[in-house]
């Protein structure tokens, strides 16, 4: 069966579209990788489904939302698990994962700055340890190094990237989290990333 | 999954289980809807998988997140389409939600009255009419009446709560102007397990 060609729209930015570059870069799945400059977005905002960035094109139809886009790709990929309880195993994560984004979010648009500091402080010092040791307990459990299974899905993607993908505005400490580290060890050799993160041009966020 | 027993466990309001009890109910699936007082919280949180609620437990197994519960209920009962394709369609109205949702917390966690208000207004005024909005458009475009085409799934249930469950709490009520969105809520609110659920909630 012929498969859907795709195209991703972000901007010149690891963000919100990393994910889903990882996903498919681990799937081995060809896409053509568009970049937006700002004045770009200007005129293609109107053309996007909700307004936001990433945006892909599968089959010559656009779609949003990261998740829902790193989803799709991760199903097309065989980076979703075998069984529904797989995916439940896999979405329990991103939905943990995704958990954490919102506190990053919700502090980091703060308007009151004294507020805000206090936030971004309690962010990095309870929040984001508190995340990570769930993490670690989940792959305590699965005890296979990964999160699913025993080979690489969405979900050990998921947390990688938002682990350990460099970000100018990242402070997260990750001593102190041995089962995290060997994660990243494991992602980081999967061989079609490894290729991946060689040519991965830097970017500040 | 037909022989498993389900306990659900939240507190007695609709939030974010309602949609897990949603998905159940119309697919006719026996479940313990476990619902907990705020005092004997404390005691049970041990118990969660992430020190939050909901959870459920399914077979001796616990698994917590709303969101991939749901997921997981609507796979196990046909309401998640039938492609990888009609999942992202599913799966787009699941996140907007969410982000329809990180508005409303803003309303919840605010730290003082006058922000709370200034953010309750923003929800009324912007947020709501631009993720009915988003759903309206998504119908729109559907070859059918549902997110899916003619297929009922799990979007059309996420609707349906946006609409009648703890959101609406913090939106104006849905005007005329989204046809397709209230003709929607209509149909899945005329489902006779929907309709025999609610009238048990009264």
């Amino acid at each position: 069966m012929a498969s859907n060609s795709l195209k991703l729209f972000y901007y010149d930015a690891k963000g919100r579209a990393e994910l889903i570059r990882l996903v498919l870069a681990a799937g081995g799945r060809e896409y053509e990788n568009v970049i937006l400059t700002q004045d770009d977005w200007q005129t293609e905002k109107y053309k996007t489904p909700f307004g936001q960035l990433p945006v892909m094109e599968i089959g010559g139809k656009k779609y949003a939302q990261s998740i829902a886009l790193a989803n799709y790709c991760a199903a097309e990929c065989g980076l979703y698990g075998k069984t529904n309880l797989d995916r439940l195993n896999i979405d329990q994560v991103v939905c943990l994962g995704s958990d954490l984004v919102s506190l990053a979010t919700q502090a980091f648009h703060e308007k009151d700055e004294t507020r805000k500091a206090e936030k971004m402080k309690n962010f990095a010092e309870v929040e984001a340890p508190r995340f990570f040791n769930m993490y670690e307990k989940l792959l305590k459990e699965s005890s296979t190094g990964y999160f699913c299974g025993d080979s690489l899905t969405l979900a050990d993607l998921f947390i990688y990237d938002q682990v350990f993908t460099e970000s100018k505005w990242k402070t997260f400490k990750t001593e102190g989290f041995p089962l995290l580290n060997a994660l990243r060890k494991l992602v980081e050799s999967n061989e079609k990333i490894k290729a991946y993160l060689a040519t991965r041009k830097p970017t500040e966020f | 999954m037909a022989n498993s027993k389900i306990t659900l466990n939240y507190f007695d309001i609709k939030g974010r289980a309602e949609i897990i009890r949603l998905v159940l109910t119309w697919a006719g699936k026996d479940f313990v809807d476990n619902r907990i007082s705020r005092e004997d919280w404390p005691a049970l949180k041990p118990k969660s998988p992430f020190g939050q609620l909901p959870y459920v437990e399914i077979d001796g197994k616990v698994y917590g997140q709303s969101l991939a519960i749901s997921n997981f209920f609507a796979r196990e009962f046909n309401l998640y389409g039938k492609s990888n394709l009609d999942g992202l369609i599913i799966d787009q109205v699941a996140q907007l939600t969410e982000d329809f949702i990180q508005e409303i917390v803003k309303v919840i966690r605010a730290a003082d009255p006058e922000t709370k208000a200034a953010n309750q207004k923003k929800v009324q005024e912007e947020a709501a009419p631009k993720f009915w909005g988003f759903y309206e458009k998504l119908l729109k475009e559907s070859s059918g009446q549902y997110f899916v085409g003619d297929e009922v799934t799990l979007a059309d249930l996420i609707a349906f709560d946006v609409v009648t469950g703890f959101v609406s709490d913090f939106t104006l009520p849905l005007p005329d102007s989204y046809p397709l969105l209230t003709a929607l809520v209509e149909t899945i609110g005329n489902n006779d397990n929907i309709k025999a659920y609610k009238a048990k909630q009264q």
